[in-house]
């Protein structure tokens, strides 16, 4: 690995320990304020430093939800409370070196599955036309929306705008301006980098300066102590750790679900094969190391689908696509063959960046008091700035900061009113795909909706989706007849 | 879930009807076939659709009586700084190209930091700190051809 590369690892995982250290600064926020960094950098360094910054950021997430009771990123709601309640009896070190530990394990099995799974799927995808892409990035799209948290029809709304705002421009089949309502900068389209700063930067800017600023009583560390018994723990439980990791990198290759949702799952799962399930919610470190090493572990499954089938795992390696599009790469299964370095370069750094977990979580653990300090009434100017420049500098356009602007405030309110943004962002990179798949796909079967089912692959991709779509009416009509039949009998 | 879902859905329904009515006048492949309209149309379905749901859900639950939720702790929220930001990124936008983008920098970051009650003193050096240090990144590290205004370097 070349020290230049080397460097970029280094300092993005600073920087990702920083912000994920910070509560509410996500990581997804974090990957978005890199993306004008990463137009500067040759592919290699862009892939890598949003790596290693995105594994530290989910990684330093659990620093404040043991010492505040705040999780730093959603990464670590699942055992926030698990992790606070052990630290006011004073395992504070021991929950931290947990954090630690078993985020670099969890991202290191990831990465195994990462180097061992997506060749092989590669292979197969090789075999995918327009109909398997078209019912990929429409299942995609529909597990955003099944896994996202509140109303899943909010989920479906907000899904749509994003796949809304990627028609605008010139559309693939006629050259037909479309929604652009004469406005020349809107021919090429809604800049997918904007919105997204927009989206997850400026309304997670808008959110905190309502809230003003926040001091934090923060416990003292001993940071040299936070390894002690971590060793015996891995011993104690190497089947969860085993268990959770792979859940974790499961969860992160299906399209759509996030490091968030498999702490979550880990979480119920472990909840469920414990022996000591009335800990948990009050202090359970089996918890915290269930729910650690998954959602670490989903980083890594989040990149199969992204560099297999060009498919977004979640919102970062949503971000990742477009940086790839951004560097004039495509990904998808021929990338495996046409630059394999980039992949070498994204499981290399993967181990790289949680080998140096150990270290660096150290000396963000023993740093923490005083990243927890960080006036946010500095803070939030500063990544104010920072966004509107980011978003200025992709195309060199005023244009673009308006972009920015008005997709915050479209953020902004969404998440006041409960509609999941992520899908916003998802929407907006698969949207392309699914139309320009869909338009292929007709044109080639002369209209005949039935070749959509008739490739066998794609004929199972549609068929699941389809489950997908039909899943949520089955659920309420069975919660329904439920309630129906526990009415008692007149 | 509440009345307020009514506002919501109520946008996204009405969006759907104005990208649908808009589709009227894009223009159709070779057959009759639905070209540059399609997917539009099935957008604009998607909206009217969980817009209406939506509306459902709200309906629904105003029926039936939630508890309230208990007040957050902290200080009372300042609803008038998110509009502030977004003045900021308007004005940066005016302002940028005439006066550069130190002098539009500094002012922005200067005016929510005061927001923010930081001190002015404070406010003003780390604002243009801040906007240099930015401007030094962009401009002379990334060759970001940012507005040089009056104060560019």
């Amino acid at each position: 690995m070349a020290p230049k590369v080397l460097l970029v690892i280094c300092a993005s995982s600073i920087y990702g320990l920083f912000v994920g250290s910070i509560p509410g600064l996500s990581a997804t926020l974090a990957a978005s304020l890199l993306i004008p960094f990463t137009f500067f950098m040759d592919p290699i360094s862009a892939l890598v430093s949003i790596v290693s910054m995105s594994a530290m950021a989910i990684f330093a997430g659990d620093i404040p939800a043991a010492l505040v009771r705040i999780p730093g990123t959603p990464s670590s709601a699942a055992y926030t409370q698990d992790s606070f309640a052990l630290s006011q009896q004073g395992k504070t070190e021991m929950v931290l070196g947990v954090d630690v530990v078993f985020s670099a394990i969890g991202g290191l099995m990831g990465a195994v599955v990462l180097m061992t799974s997506a060749p092989m799927l590669a292979e197969v995808a090789m075999k995918f036309s327009s109909f398997e892409y078209f019912w990929l990035a429409a299942m995609g799209l529909s597990a955003t929306v099944m896994v996202s948290r509140g109303s899943q029809a909010k989920g479906a709304l907000a899904m749509t705008l994003g796949l809304f705002l990627s028609t605008i421009g010139v559309d693939i089949t006629l050259g037909y301006p479309r929604f652009t309502f004469g406005n020349v900068d809107l021919l090429n389209g809604i800049s997918f980098i904007p919105a997204m700063i927009g989206v997850f930067g400026i309304s997670e800017v808008m959110r905190n300066v309502m809230q003003g600023a926040t001091q934090y009583s923060i416990p003292r560390v001993r940071a040299g102590s936070i390894f002690k018994g971590t060793g015996k723990l891995f011993i104690r439980y190497k089947w969860n750790v085993l268990r959770s990791g792979l859940l974790g990198t499961f969860i992160g290759i299906m399209p759509g679900a996030g490091a968030d949702i498999a702490a979550w799952l880990a979480y119920a799962v472990s909840k469920r094969a414990s022996k000591e399930p009335e800990l948990y919610g009050k202090g359970s470190i089996e918890a915290i190391i269930d729910s650690g090493t998954a959602n670490n572990s989903c980083l890594a499954g989040d990149w199969v689908p992204a560099l297999v089938f060009g498919i977004p795992g979640d919102s970062i390696t949503a971000i990742v696509i477009g940086v790839l599009f951004m560097k004039g790469l495509r990904p998808g299964p021929m990338i495996f063959e046409q630059h394999p370095e980039i992949i070498y370069a994204v499981y290399l750094s993967f181990i790289v960046a949680n080998i140096l977990m150990i270290p660096f979580g150290y000396l963000a653990v023993k740093t923490s008091s005083q990243i927890l300090r960080v006036p946010k009434n500095i803070l939030m100017p500063a990544i104010l700035m920072f966004a509107v420049t980011g978003a200025f500098a992709i195309n060199n356009s005023v244009f673009d900061v308006g972009v920015l602007g008005v997709m915050g405030i479209v953020g902004y309110f969404m998440e006041k009113n409960e509609y999941p943004i992520a899908p916003i962002v998802l929407g907006l990179v698969l949207g392309p795909i699914v139309e320009q798949n869909f338009m292929i796909s007709m044109i080639k079967s002369d209209w005949n909706l039935g070749l959509f089912f008739v490739r066998p692959i794609s004929a199972i991709l549609g068929g699941i989706t389809v489950i997908l779509w039909l899943f949520p009416f089955y659920a309420t009509f069975l919660e329904r007849t439920k309630k129906k039949s526990s009415l008692p009998v007149q | 879930m509440g009345s307020k879902d009514y506002v919501g859905a109520g946008i996204f329904i009405a969006l759907g009807i104005l990208i649908f009515s808009t589709t009227f006048s894009f223009p159709i492949l070779d057959g009759g076939h639905p070209g540059p309209s399609l997917f539009p149309r099935v957008l604009a379905t998607f909206f009217i659709f969980f817009g209406g749901i939506v509306v459902l859900q709200g309906w629904r639950s105003t029926k039936v009586k939630t508890e309230e939720s208990p007040e957050e702790e902290g200080p009372p929220p300042n609803k008038f700084n998110p509009i502030l930001v977004i003045i900021l990124v308007a004005a940066f936008m005016a302002l940028a190209p005439e006066v550069g983008f130190v002098i539009a920098g500094t002012v922005l970051l200067a005016i929510l930091m005061l927001k923010l009650r930081v001190s002015a003193l404070k406010s003003v050096i780390v604002s243009i700190l801040l906007a240099a240090f930015i401007y030094t990144v962009f401009a002379k590290g990334l060759r970001v051809p940012l507005p040089i205004g009056y104060l560019g370097w």
